[in-house]
């Protein structure tokens, strides 16, 4: 089990190796990776059980890897889908750039998709399902030449990432109510998870914010924009990541956290989410002028259908979603390889340029006929049974809750007449008329056409007999799914009349009806769009995208002006407002005087040292400003010695001294004389350093108040010999009790040295951008 | 500053500052000093040479390599060398702990044996936390010589 999810990590560390060698063939390379993990998880069909490898063993955090049936079938995509698309990719990526990077992410996405799928743990998911995203970045802008891919590339990473940390914030609520971020055991007693959800009054704060994460990743409205911008990925990442798997990793999330959370409150969000952005991408997918754009607009509206049905409280609810998962990516994953092979052999991708293909693509065709009509959700192909359950789904509840719910059915009754609509239009660009200007159709290779055949004969399969699609796996899925047991799901061509063949037949009738006038509808809309901006959410994320650039290449001409004392004065003043909020917030009261006595030795010295900073600020040179510095340093150090902490006196000293000798390195090349500062800058100076000090003396005060117990001080003093071996506390803390802190502090200095040779190194070159 | 006499009391400093330097780095364990005030003890050192006698001197007279340009000095030459020391500083300091994993303790976990019976010096602690120490000397020493060159080149 943990092989299947390491084997693409370390198939992907050795791409670039292989490609050395192999060139363009490394495609049947990957696709040799991905079976091996398909079999491997294959091997677990039918399996339950869970693996557990430690990881942060002090925060309860391991790499728990959890097999049921929803694990299995995603699983069974990604790796299975894998198979499929490197092998096409074989044929497509022939000539592209960059393969050795496409392979390597490629496959790195796939072992992350796995991770995905039967990671247990909620941290070791986030991880996955970021992954997945940083994966998806580096795949879309795969033409890093090409404008459009790198601002889809971003606003794929932008809204998939944002929607995972909301994600994550979900996560670490559920684990301070629950106290673990074991899955399984959650899974385990989800009513009481529930209880406690409810009593912390953390339910709909972490349904929503779960919800916003699997909207992001799942492309729902309003975050769906990005979805069709990455179209701009190669036809195979497109068909792979954008429709059979990572979308689906936010439907999975959906699925396996619906038996823990399904509550009314769950029904509301995520039934209405999945409607309605099952009928609004609907719509877009018949505005959409391009064959991937509108393939991308479907598969938001069909992954909204499974949320929706996922989000039903019924067993119907279920259903749908363990059903539609199987069968959209089946269908898209074909689509989208016929897509790529129709712009890959007519050379475009405008619907308007294209038609009458069949009698170049036959068998192209014959997939895109039976994939099309299975997305129609015509009978008898595969995706009629699941949409048929969603009705069923929608009914049901309507029927229970009356009222306000009947919209449920009514809105997917709606959103399935465009998405009839679009499918018949993708269908129909290999009959017809074929347009001017559309010659010279080359047959693709067999790497690029058997792939999408065999996506095709298994949805026919699934078409021609559901149940067993259903026994094999969807079964099993659907129990991962669902509260309860023991129910068992039948689906088959419908023999008599109910309310949801009703529907159906309602869709396919206002469809076929309608179909004339698809062109009138698709103009409308288009023009719909242009006028009236606001309506389009892209015209809301340009706007915030681009507004905020505008607003930090502003504020960070106000803060950061080019002069080291701005740069200065705005971190002084972040540092004093940070310090000072925190103690109000955490309402620190300063501690009640304390009388010290003070031996006259370091009177003596600290008035020496304030005579010497009052006289810095009167200096009337650079050499002689520099000394006086010196003065109060060294003045520190021997209080230092006066107060018996040699190792800070010595340290104080060197670090005095060497500073001292680069001043003097650097002091003839600076001006003699600045100029007179004006008053005002000098009062608003004086006022920050006096902020600044301050703020240092209470901090002082407050820490000194505070000291702990002497529990760790007094360890540190009996365990410095026998456990360091060393008399020196100061220097056995420092390497050995606390090497760790060292460890990160001497990191800090090697950085500042990379940067101070990077800064000066890199200003003669300008900007790369 | 390059005076005659500020040149001689640097010929006559510098090799004591670098022996004090590594007589505190050898003594932190027990008595005042470590790695990080040794290391920033021997850049003073460095520091005082670049002084006394310019940037190239080092390299030219004690190194006997040709000096490259200010621009050059960025990628190779000398700063190379304080380069490849932090680098390996830090490496060494990460690498004591490792090796500490390897050996089935927590990550940099220390350990010391007391050697008896030695000539001279009957008697001597080997601290593992020397290595580590050492990482720290030759970071603080590469850095800030990095820092001081580079600067100081402008």
């Amino acid at each position: 089990m943990l092989l299947a999810v390491a084997l693409p990590f370390l198939g992907a560390a050795v791409t670039p190796f292989v490609f050395r060698f192999l060139g363009n063939r490394t495609a049947y390379y990957a696709a040799g990776v991905a079976l091996a993990s398909f079999s491997l998880i294959a091997s677990q069909h039918g399996a339950t059980g869970e693996v557990v490898l430690p990881w942060i063993p002090s925060l309860d955090v391991a790499l728990r890897f959890y097999v049921d049936g929803l694990a299995v079938l995603i699983g069974y995509l990604a790796s299975g889908i894998g198979v499929i698309i490197l092998t096409y990719s074989g044929g497509y990526m022939e000539h592209e750039p960059g393969k050795k990077k496409y392979y390597t992410t490629l496959l790195v996405f796939m072992g992350s998709m796995i991770g995905v799928a039967f990671a247990a743990d909620l941290l070791a998911l986030f991880v996955f399902w970021e992954l997945t995203s940083i994966s998806s970045y580096v795949l879309i802008g795969h033409y890093t030449g090409e404008r459009d891919s790198r601002y889809a590339a971003r606003k794929a990473m932008f809204i998939t990432v944002g929607g995972g940390l909301f994600m994550l914030i979900g996560f670490l609520m559920l684990a301070s109510v629950t106290g673990t971020f074991d899955l399984v055991a959650m899974l385990g007693q989800a009513e009481t998870v529930r209880q406690q959800l409810r009593a912390a009054g953390m339910l709909v704060p972490v349904i929503a914010l779960l919800g916003v994460g699997a909207a992001a990743k799942s492309a729902q409205v309003p975050l769906h924009v990005w979805l069709p911008n990455a179209m701009e990925a190669p036809t195979p990442v497109s068909a792979f990541l954008h429709s059979a798997t990572m979308v689906k990793a936010g439907v999975y999330l959906v699925g396996r956290f619906r038996p823990l959370l399904l509550t009314e409150e769950w029904l509301l969000v995520f039934a209405a989410m999945g409607l309605v952005t099952m009928a609004i991408t609907a719509i877009l997918a018949v505005a959409a002028t391009d064959i991937k754009e509108l393939l991308a607009y479907s598969t938001a509206s069909h992954l909204g259908l499974i949320i929706a049905g996922f989000g039903f409280q019924n067993v119907y609810g279920a259903e749908t979603g363990a059903f539609h998962i199987l069968n959209h990516a089946l269908f898209k994953a074909a689509l989208f390889l016929v897509a790529g092979i129709i712009a890959h052999e007519a050379g475009t991708r405008a619907i308007d340029e294209l038609g009458g293909l069949w009698s170049d693509l036959p068998v192209t065709g014959t997939v895109a006929v039976i994939a099309g009509l299975g997305m129609a959700g015509v009978p008898p192909f595969n995706g009629f049974y699941s949409k048929e359950l969603l009705f069923e789904a929608a009914w049901e509840t309507a029927v229970h809750a009356g009222g306000a719910a009947w919209l449920y059915p009514a809105i997917a009754v709606f959103g399935s007449i465009f998405t009839f609509l679009y499918s018949i239009r993708f269908v129909m660009l290999f009959f017809g008329d074929r347009p001017e200007g559309l010659t010279d159709v080359h047959s693709p290779p067999l790497s690029m056409i058997a792939p999408p055949v065999v996506l095709a004969v298994l949805a026919a399969v699934v078409g021609a007999f559901p149940q067993l699609a259903i026994d094999t796996i969807v079964q099993r899925v659907f129990e991962s799914a669902a509260t309860g047991h023991g129910h068992e799901f039948h689906v088959g061509l419908p023999t008599y009349l109910t309310p949801p063949v009703a529907m159906s037949a309602v869709v396919i009738l206002v469809g076929v009806v309608t179909y004339p006038f698809y062109d009138r509808l698709h103009n409308g809309l288009r023009a719909l769009g242009q006028a009236v901006p606001p309506i389009r959410t892209n015209w809301w994320y340009d706007g915030a995208v681009f507004g905020l650039n505008r607003l930090s290449v502003w504020l960070a001409g106000v803060v950061q002006n080019g002069l080291l004392r701005t740069y200065a004065s705005w971190a002084f003043l972040g540092i004093v407002g940070l310090t000072l909020g925190g103690y109000l917030a955490t309402d620190a009261v300063l501690p009640a005087a304390v009388p010290i006595t003070l031996q006259a030795p370091i009177i003596i010295v600290l008035l020496v040292a304030v005579v010497a900073a009052v006289a810095i600020t009167v200096a009337p040179s650079h050499v002689a400003g520099v000394l006086t510095l010196s003065i109060l340093g060294f003045m520190v150090a021997i209080f230092y010695i006066l107060a018996s902490a040699p190792d800070l006196a010595l340290t104080q000293l060197t670090v005095e001294t060497l500073l001292l000798v680069i001043f003097l390195l650097v002091l003839d090349r600076l001006p003699a004389f600045y100029g007179s500062i004006d008053r005002w800058r000098a009062v608003r100076d004086g006022v920050l350093a006096v902020a600044v000090g301050v703020t240092v003396s209470i901090t002082v005060l407050l820490s000194t108040a505070g000291a702990p117990s002497d529990g760790i001080a007094r360890y540190f003093v009996e365990n410095s010999i026998p456990l360091g071996g060393g008399s020196n506390i100061v220097n056995v803390i420092l390497v050995d009790f606390r090497g760790f802190d060292t460890l990160g502090e001497i990191s800090v200095i090697a950085m500042a040295a990379v940067s101070v040779l990077t800064l000066i190194a890199m200003r003669e070159r300008g900007e790369t951008s | 500053m390059t005076t005659v006499i500020f040149r001689t009391v640097t010929r006559l400093t510098v090799p004591i500052i670098l022996l004090v330097s590594i007589a505190l780095f050898l003594q932190g364990h027990n008595h005042p000093g470590g790695g990080f005030i040794a290391g920033v003890l021997s850049s003073s050192a460095f520091a005082l040479i670049y002084i006394a006698y310019g940037l190239d001197f080092l390299e030219e007279d004690v190194l006997g390599r040709e000096s490259g340009s200010t621009v050059e000095h960025l990628s190779h030459g000398v700063v190379t060398d304080y380069r490849r020391t932090f680098a390996i500083g830090l490496a060494v300091a990460a690498g004591s702990g490792v090796v500490a994993i390897g050996l089935g303790y927590a990550f940099l976990t220390q350990d010391y044996v007391i050697v008896h019976d030695l000539p001279l010096y009957h008697e001597v602690e080997l601290a593992s936390a020397v290595a580590f120490d050492l990482g720290v000397y030759a970071v603080v020493v590469g850095a800030l010589l990095t820092i001081l060159s580079v600067v100081g080149s402008e």
